[in-house]
């Protein structure tokens, strides 16, 4: 079964690499073709446009009969991404896996997964939150992530802190703020009550201080929060 | 099968033994009660014990007692057939195929009501939810379905996939361009023969999946139990097979599997279904290898009297409690301010509250004040407050100890139940001794035995009355099972003795008597117990303390 494992992904490596229409790209890591690096171009029309999305990709002893293993590299802001490991909640890399998927099929998927979130099925929860909330502001934190990690010209857009380098013109508060997905003003409010600025940006960000629930919070419950 | 299960004095033995007196036994049988039978303990007169052990045995065969439940054993065949007797009745409403109703039950699992409404609605739907193929076999042609045609016709396709000729065919999966065989269901999309057998083998055997759906990522279609039978190999097949089986018993209430390990039995017991009737009956079963277990939790052992969800409590409460509490008690005080628990781990007596900052005597627990110039030595031990301290520490303490009382006792019969095993092969040695040093035969030596199957079972049973003494809460019917409580255990401590007595030859027909009588006492009494806390569960007459007052909301 082994040689049958090899060939097939060799030739679905063959299969991206011919086709160069799909803006699909694949690295073998350490010369294996067992430890690949994909990459997609962020869907055009969403807010992840423009960005070039890294995905780690672990082909398993038994593929094609189990799924492959993805998660991204790139910090995506996404309710089915996690913000933090970049792990992936779609179906058919657990459940409704099928032999016949593809590297490439799959990679198509994901990107098809940046159209259409799935909010109520979330891997990222405050980030569920926040596009549940408001979707404009969403919208806003996600381009604000695709300009910041996932710059098609550099391939040093993984990893997180790199990104800060290149977008180092922005001031830093906007920075920050921004990346959490907040409004300046309102940080700016519960830090001139002597909070640092940090704290009020993780406060802020877990009990979803955005859009219309912005109203629904008094400013005693945020202080309460701050305080605990 | 249950009747027997409670009787080692059984009628062949019995009947030997008590032989010249047959018309006596009939008649002296009938005061069987509680208050009767104590009578007979120690040197119980021949007509005593034997009338307690008759009206048990008459008991047994007339009707079932309160606190054993009426069940039946399925082997696997057994199982089979039901499952297959549940798949010919929808196939026999809906005039499907049984395989493809076997399939539709599985993926409502085994829910035939819902089945029958869900298709009677809109089968098109079902079908398709179930992955089975879209059009329903109208007219059949012949004896099997045209969906069983069908499929079979793509078989002697297989061999040659169904795409045409002139395109080369290369499985999608493993990219061979030559395979030696390929396979397809009934939506044609093809696989080379090995690629199948390994996707059903990962399914099977690492994902323990039985619904296998086509390798098409697009295609919903089912592989039934025949393609998949004739697809991989023997041991692949079987574990599907007993998949398929565990999935039908899993999820139907009235069956269950025997949970020892490699056992394969079913038990079926429709009495102990429901949830509720777990409130008020303790659905002990046996296997046919021998396996005892409760239907209701699965817990491999006899935990009557005490129904499951408070043994559940129970025997939670041990594995968090046991260890922690008896170091607690063996090697802390509390603070006799804060209450806060504190080891001592060396240096003097006088101790500071680390959280209060109390200053009291390890010793005395009395202030450390009142100690004046004699330091780091204590003779004040009859001191007012010292008193009043340890009083207000006792306190304290006194759950603990309560719980640590039940729970010493509880252990002491599981570590006593554990070593009357050893004590089978001593009783076997002693048996072939009383063989060999008197007349007697084989099976007239089988007494000892008996005692000591009885004494096992009566020190579970007694284990688990301690587990529901601590639950009880305190009242009148506390104290009268706490009464049959200790009647049963003074009996099965005698006869424990009388077990562990060294024999002398000589007095081998009194030992036998003796031992006989007390067999037969203890049985009694252990019956008595179940039978009064069985029907306590079925009058309501049991209410729990505070540690397990849910219950009695729910009841």
């Amino acid at each position: 079964m082994a040689d049958a494992r090899t060939r097939r992904v060799k030739k679905e490596i063959q299969d991206i690499q011919n086709d160069r229409q799909a803006g699909l790209t694949i690295e073998l890591v350490n010369d294996s073709i067992f430890h690949l690096i994909g990459s997609f171009p962020g869907p055009p029309g969403t807010c992840y446009e423009g960005g070039k999305f890294d995905v780690d990709i672990v082909v398993p002893e038994t593929y094609p009969f189990v799924a492959l293993k993805m998660k991204f590299l790139s910090k995506v802001y996404h309710p089915n991404i996690s913000s933090a490991s970049g792990a992936i909640c779609l179906d058919i890399l657990k459940d409704n896996w099928s032999p016949i998927l593809t590297l490439k099929s799959t990679l198509i998927s994901l990107q098809s997964l940046l159209c259409t979130p799935e909010p109520n099925d979330p891997q990222d929860a405050e980030v569920a939150k926040h596009y549940l909330t408001s979707k404009s502001s969403f919208e806003e934190t996600a381009r604000y992530w695709t300009e910041t990690y996932a710059r098609p010209q550099t391939n040093e857009g993984r990893g997180a802190p790199s990104g800060t380098s290149k977008t180092s013109h922005l001031p830093t508060v906007r920075d920050e703020v921004a990346m959490a997905g907040l409004e300046r003003a309102h940080v700016e409010q519960f830090e001139a009550l002597g909070f640092e600025r940090g704290r009020v940006i993780e406060v802020l960000k877990r009990i979803n201080y955005r859009g219309a629930n912005v109203p629904k919070i008094s400013e005693d419950t945020v202080v309460e929060e701050l305080l605990k | 099968m249950s009747d027997e299960s409670d009787y080692y004095m059984d009628d062949s033995a019995s009947d030997n033994y008590y032989d010249d007196d047959d018309d006596e036994m009939v008649d002296g049988t009938q005061d069987s009660d509680r208050e009767s039978s104590p009578a007979s303990e120690g040197e119980a007169s021949d007509d005593d014990a034997f009338g307690v052990e008759l009206s048990a045995a008459a008991l047994g065969k007339v009707k079932r007692k309160s606190y054993e439940v009426n069940f039946e054993t399925l082997s696997d065949a057994a199982v089979d057939r039901l499952m297959n007797k549940e798949a010919e009745h929808v196939a026999g409403i809906f005039g499907l195929e049984p395989s493809t109703a076997l399939l539709l039950l599985r993926h409502m699992a085994w829910n035939k009501e819902r089945l029958i409404e869900k298709y009677m609605d809109n089968p098109e739907a079902v079908r398709k939810d179930a992955g089975i193929l879209a059009a329903p076999p109208l007219a059949p042609t012949s004896s099997s379905s045209s969906a069983g045609v069908r499929r079979s016709a793509r078989r002697a396709n297989s061999v040659q996939p169904s795409a045409p000729p002139s395109t080369p065919f290369m499985c999608p999966v493993c990219c061979d361009d030559e395979p030696p065989n390929t396979y397809a269901l009934a939506c044609g999309h093809a696989f080379c023969s090995t690629c199948w057998e390994t996707y059903l083998h990962t399914k099977v055997r690492e994902e323990g999946e039985f619904t296998v759906r086509c390798m098409d990522s697009d295609c919903k279609l089912l592989a039934d139990d025949a393609f998949i039978a004739r697809v991989c190999s023997k041991e692949d097949s079987k574990r599907h097979h007993e998949l398929v089986s565990r999935n039908f018993v899993g999820n139907s209430s009235q069956y269950k599997f025997c949970p020892l390990p490699g056992c394969s039995y079913t038990i079926s017991c429709p009495s102990a279904a429901s949830k509720s009737s777990l409130m008020t009956i303790v659905p002990t079963v046996k296997c046919p290898e021998n396996h005892v277990f409760c239907f209701g939790c699965s817990l491999d052992q006899d935990h009557r009297p005490l129904i499951c969800h408070v043994s559940k409590l129970w025997l939670k409460k041990c594995q968090d409690d046991s260890e922690t509490a008896n170091w607690i008690k063996s090697n802390t005080k509390e603070c006799t301010k804060c209450q806060s628990t504190i080891e001592k781990n060396g240096g003097c007596n006088h101790m500071t509250c680390k959280k209060c900052k109390n200053e009291f005597c390890w010793v005395c627990m009395g202030p450390w004040a009142e100690h004046g110039n004699a330091w780091y030595t204590c003779n004040r031990y009859e001191e007012r407050e010292g008193v009043e301290a340890r009083d207000a520490q006792s306190k304290s303490r006194a759950s603990l100890e309560r719980y640590l009382q039940y729970y010493n006792r509880w252990a002491n019969h599981e570590q006593s139940a554990r070593l009357s095993l050893d004590l089978y092969s001593k009783t076997e040695k002693k048996m072939e001794e009383m063989q060999t040093t008197s007349n007697l035969t084989w099976i007239e030596v089988q007494f000892a035995r008996k005692a000591v199957d009885e004494v096992f079972k009566c020190r579970m049973t007694l284990k688990w009355t301690y587990a529901m003494a601590f639950y009880l809460a305190k009242g009148n019917e506390k104290e009268l099972f706490e009464d049959n409580q200790r009647d049963l255990e003074k009996a099965v401590e005698d006869l424990s003795e009388l077990l562990e007595s060294p024999i002398d030859p000589d007095n081998i027909p009194v030992l036998r008597q003796k031992m006989t009588d007390k067999t037969v006492y203890v049985l009694k009494r252990n019956e008595i117990l179940l039978d009064d806390t069985a029907q306590g569960y079925l009058d309501g007459r049991w209410k729990w303390n505070a540690d397990a007052a849910i219950l009695n909301e729910a009841e």
